[in-house]
């Protein structure tokens, strides 16, 4: 069965030796981002999926350099808005 | 704002460096929790996709311990943790879910589910064709436990019947929270 993990600790993923995983610097329990935020949520989504096609070396682990500084700046609207639904 | 707000944001703060935000995780986990992380001496073979992401059948399986509300709850207070897995409908609606799960911060999850779990993106994608399909039901469970053996024979070997099994999933998106 191919997988990908979407991970937020590389150390602990590197320690398990998964075959595939798309690493994100974020904090634990936000591995798809921010809340409300789609277009990210559908980014990351969207870059486990390429890789699950892409990868061909097992323990494969790929970066996607988002810093969450960022996305806190770019989702604090959303979050905002969202919270009052 | 929420906790994952707190303080000012500066060069020096770890939110603009790009790297693990909790640093040493699997030394912590180790030390607090030993001979709870199931370890391996090689790495899992890499299953190779055998046809396009839009002609797949998708599964989500996440530890982040989330569930339909009108479910029993997992176990959150057990000390050596909840050895079920749940299935979680794939067309499922975020007001629908709920989260029990006690070792990983979910306030935001719980405003929005897909923060953790990424049900709706994925409905999104399989509607836009991007995806063959989605399986039924979805995965989740708690992912502390103290006996990964234990873990490894029941939840693991539980979900990996019920994916190939019941629901002819083709590949698989991990969340491991």
């Amino acid at each position: 069965m191919p997988t990908v993990s979407v991970t937020v600790a590389r150390d602990v993923t590197e320690a398990i030796k998964v075959p595939r995983a798309l690493f994100l610097p974020w904090p634990m329990g936000h591995h798809f981002g921010a809340p409300f935020h789609r277009d990210l949520q559908r980014r990351v989504v969207l870059a486990a999926l390429d890789l699950l096609e892409s990868s061909e070396q097992p323990g494969t682990i790929l970066d996607l350099p988002i810093k969450w500084a960022d996305v806190r700046r770019e989702a604090k609207t959303l979050t905002e808005q969202g919270r009052k639904l | 704002m929420t906790a994952a707000d707190e303080g000012a944001l500066s060069a020096a703060d770890p939110r603009e460096g790009g790297t693990q935000l909790r640093p040493d995780l699997w030394h912590t986990i180790n030390e607090r929790y030993p001979g709870s992380m199931i370890r391996k001496e090689s790495f899992v073979p890499q299953a190779r996709l055998g046809k396009s992401l839009a002609a797949s059948r998708l599964t989500l399986v996440s530890s982040c311990g989330v569930h339909l509300k009108t479910d029993q709850p997992l176990d959150v207070c057990h000390p050596f943790g909840d050895f079920r897995f749940m299935r979680v409908p794939s067309g499922a609606k975020r007001d629908e879910l709920i989260i029990h799960q006690l070792k990983y911060p979910h306030d935001d999850a719980d405003l929005d589910i897909n923060v953790i779990f990424p049900i709706e993106r994925l409905q999104e994608l399989c509607e836009e064709g991007c995806l063959g399909g989605l399986t039924p039901n979805f995965f989740s469970f708690i992912g502390y436990n103290m006996d990964p053996e234990k873990f490894e024979r029941t939840v693991a070997e539980g979900i990996a019947e019920a994916v190939v099994e019941e629901e002819r999933a083709d590949c698989a998106l991990l969340a491991p929270a």
